[in-house]
């Protein structure tokens, strides 16, 4: 969507945020219980495929309702059970056991069989190309199902958190499902009542196997834009706005509750090392010391949020908790640019884009804080159609993205030496060896304790500026109650959420 | 019938010709303007994190490995045998993504039309007005002035005032989930967006024709010979106008297919233009063509009418 577009919608959600403070609160869906949930995503990209890209929220919290997963992050950061009851490991760490729920079915009525499992997660490998190779850790070939409700599951390499690497995203369909064009039937909390991907009424799974939820219904409606979703709540249309802009929380009136999720949105400046004039240590440290951390939270999130020390996973176990904050020092910075040859300044264009609420802002403002250690930045604004193919992970300066992946993710995807998205070019046989060898140490503390020895080294030398975390943002009316909070797809496990009297 | 019989059957098969020879030029413009775009749906479904090899398989899926021409190609003559192909996206059959979401844009673009038509009509009949009162004046200054006003600027005008100031109406337009009609008060604000640029637009075209229709000497003849207005309207007046009438018809209906993608983007309205906006992003061809193809077949239809409605001068 371009700046054009944007504009009106966003003149329109602030004269309804205007008028919702006056306004009585909206009223709620009545007595059948029925959630309208407004969640972001795009209308063309709305798919009824639970193995696919998963880049529209609107489907990743419609599959989440109706599809089961074999495990789901906990709020300790470990894995808890969803329809795998339980779980061991062989002493490898390289064969893993899991356990099923036998009472599962599907909405059709044939039982949910260990078959089932391993048909949709050999389905999720072999989309690879579609969903950033999810389970690329795991031989889904290699696994098997000795019975059915036993899935034994083949790992790569030793890996400690198997349970954790199948959280979430292992939407379980009928074996043999093929086309995707319509929904096929899950076994989750909720099933299919009609409507279709853009706009989809669900109602609630009287055959699921676990506790009740309160909500008898949730309607789920794709919207692209964030002014709009949340002005959909601010005139009582719907009950939540999923994932709205700090703008748009901070204009929310007395009508409307903010629900502010666990920061894990960033948009990290990402240098690239195997170019100039990044490829020198003492440059990628100076531009860390550039930044204000501070100045950019305040602007990018408008305070919702906090500031970050150059690691993408704070949120992560495994976050070295007794690093010290990197600070601004502009003096140090200049020293470290001088002694690399760059006394007389250095020119930088540093790409960005519109993509999410705030990254064209943390640019130019980088930019300026760049000037003040003598680094001339030109910002340039790329459009958001092409962004993450042009220059994501190609250009050598840009904002990049996370969005709340664990630490394990985010070294498979972009910290190691074969990563398909080495977006720094971080590549270092060692630490790829030491990531291996951590996974592999059964204690937690241990295996902790070296995950962030390698985020040390990483916060040293890296190619990531990450200045901080944005909160997630929810617009929702007072009468929803027991939204979850949690980072990443937490968000989407809508069990425990009731209607209920606003306030 | 004034025209002679051949002349008519010539006029009659030549125009439906015409029509179908445009409509094959247009599918392929659209066609090579969504491949001109930089990337493609590979791209999109990789989403930037897919390895060379892993593209190169999901464009071999899709047969985006070939060439646009062979593609083009193999598209419409599909699409003559009744098959629109698959979201290169998603994968649905593109009948079942657009099918979907016809109902809600033809409730929206009929609700304009109803709206613009008498707008038009009321806009020339004061143009009219003061063609006979001023005959020096060009007029339709007011209409120009209003046409050159986006769109965007409209809706954002609109929605502060009817929905922020007022509070009547909702500023998002929600479709009810389920399918059936919609709640009239989500139409207020994109009907009305839609609707009165139109409007100026047609007025400004339409509203000199009626002037110089009216100041034609044999009008003014018959008007100052006392024959009756309404006799003078019918027989000299609406002939000459019929044609171009009809042609500003269909220019509309292309404005309205036009400005749909906006109105209902910005309004958060799940038709087709909401639709056609994100999948020309995502560059998913199917969906585009035939999407491109629907509103071109709209303003041509209205074309085809105004070819066989016989032009008098």
């Amino acid at each position: 969507m371009t700046l054009k577009q944007r504009r009106p919608v966003l003149l329109i959600a602030l004269a309804a945020l205007a008028a919702g403070c006056s306004a009585p609160p909206p009223p709620t869906s009545g007595s059948t219980s029925t959630l309208r949930y407004v969640a972001a995503g795009s209308p063309a990209a709305a798919s009824d495929d639970p193995h696919g890209g998963l880049a529209n929220e609107s489907d990743a919290l419609r599959f989440s309702l109706l599809y089961d997963v074999l495990t789901v992050p906990g709020d300790d950061g470990t894995a808890k059970p969803r329809l795998a009851a339980s779980w061991e490991p062989d002493r490898t760490l390289t064969r893993w056991t899991f356990r099923l729920r036998p009472e599962a079915t599907f909405t059709d009525g044939r039982p949910v069989r260990a078959a089932d499992v391993l048909y949709s997660l050999r389905r999720i490998e072999r989309k690879a190309a579609e969903n950033y190779g999810r389970l690329a850790s795991f031989d889904t070939q290699a696994s098997t199902a000795p019975d059915d409700h036993t899935v034994v599951l083949v790992s790569r390499t030793p890996n400690a958190l198997a349970p954790e690497a199948l959280e979430s995203v292992t939407f379980v369909v009928p074996e043999g499902s093929e086309d995707f064009g319509r929904p096929v039937p899950g076994s989750g909390p909720y099933r299919m009542a009609g409507g279709d991907a853009r706009t989809a009424v669900l109602m609630r799974n009287p055959a699921w196997w676990g506790p009740r939820p309160s909500l008898d219904g949730v309607e789920i409606r794709a919207m692209a834009d964030p002014q709009a979703r949340a002005a959909a709540v601010t005139s009582g249309q719907a009950d939540v706005a999923g994932s709205v802009s700090p703008a748009a929380a901070k204009a929310a009136g007395t009508g409307v509750r903010v629900v502010r999720r666990a920061p894990v949105t960033e948009y990290p400046f990402v240098m690239r090392l195997d170019r100039e004039p990044f490829d020198d240590p003492r440059v990628r440290e100076a531009f860390k010391l550039a930044a204000d951390r501070q100045a950019l939270v305040d602007t990018v999130f408008l305070g919702y949020g906090k500031v970050a020390n150059d690691l993408p996973t704070p949120y992560d176990a495994s976050y070295p908790e007794d690093l010290a904050q990197r600070p601004r020092d502009v003096a140090r910075a200049k020293k470290l640019l001088a002694a690399a040859g760059h006394a007389d300044g250095l020119e930088v264009t540093l790409r960005t884009t519109t993509s999410y609420p705030g990254m064209d802002g943390a640019a130019a403002l980088y930019a300026r804080q760049l000037a003040d250690i003598g680094v001339t930045a030109t910002v340039r604004n790329e459009p958001p159609d092409t962004y993450w193919t042009d220059v994501w992970g190609k250009a050598d300066f840009y904002t990049g993205y996370f969005g709340g992946i664990p630490f394990t993710d985010v070294a498979r995807v972009a910290l190691l030496s074969a990563s398909p998205a080495n977006e720094t070019a971080w590549k270092r046989p060692a630490w790829d060896e030491a990531f291996a060898a951590a996974l592999a140490v059964r204690d937690a503390a241990g295996r902790n304790g070296r995950l962030g020895a390698l985020q040390k080294e990483l916060w040293k030398d890296g190619g990531y500026v990450v200045w901080g975390l944005g909160e997630g943002l929810e617009l929702t009316s007072p009468a929803v109650h027991g939204l979850p909070t949690g980072p990443g797809f937490q968000r989407f496990l809508l069990d425990g959420v009731r209607l209920g009297d606003a306030g | 019938m004034r025209l002679s019989a051949p002349a008519g059957l010539s006029r009659a098969v030549l125009a439906p010709l015409r029509a179908v020879v445009l409509l094959a030029v247009v599918s392929v413009a659209v066609f090579a303007a969504t491949e001109l775009l930089p990337g493609d749906a590979a791209d999109a479904v990789g989403a930037g994190r897919a390895s060379a090899a892993q593209l190169a398989g999901l464009r071999a899926e899709r047969g985006l490995d070939r060439p646009g021409w062979e593609r083009w190609a193999s598209w419409a003559s599909a699409l003559l045998h009744g098959d629109a192909g698959r979201s290169l996206l998603t994968g649905r059959p593109v009948v079942d993504v657009i099918g979907g979401r016809l109902p809600a844009t033809a409730v929206l673009a009929g609700s304009a039309f109803a709206l613009t038509a008498p707008l038009v009509l009321l806009g020339c009949v004061l143009a009219g007005r003061r063609a006979l009162r001023r005959p020096g004046d060009a007029g339709g200054g007011l209409a120009t002035a209003l046409t050159a006003v986006p769109q965007v600027v409209v809706a954002a005008a609109l929605a502060a005032l009817l929905s922020g100031v007022l509070r009547w109406v909702p500023p998002v337009s929600l479709l009810p989930p389920g399918g059936g009609p919609p709640d009239p008060s989500i139409l207020v604000l994109p009907v009305l967006t839609l609707a009165l640029p139109s409007a100026a637009f047609g007025v400004a075209l339409l509203g000199g024709v009626v002037a110089d229709a009216l100041r034609r000497p044999y009008v003014t003849d018959a008007l100052v010979r006392g024959v009756p207005a309404g006799r003078v309207l019918r027989r000299h007046v609406l002939p000459v106008l019929a044609a171009p009438a009809l042609r500003v018809l269909a220019v509309v209906v292309g404005g309205l297919a036009a400005g749909g993608a906006l109105v209902e983007t910005v309004f958060g309205y799940a038709g087709a233009g909401e639709l056609l906006v994100s999948s020309v992003a995502a560059r998913d061809t199917p969906v585009v063509q035939l999407l491109g193809l629907g509103s071109a077949t709209a303003v041509l239809a209205v074309l085809l009418l105004a070819d066989l409605v016989p032009v008098r001068s």
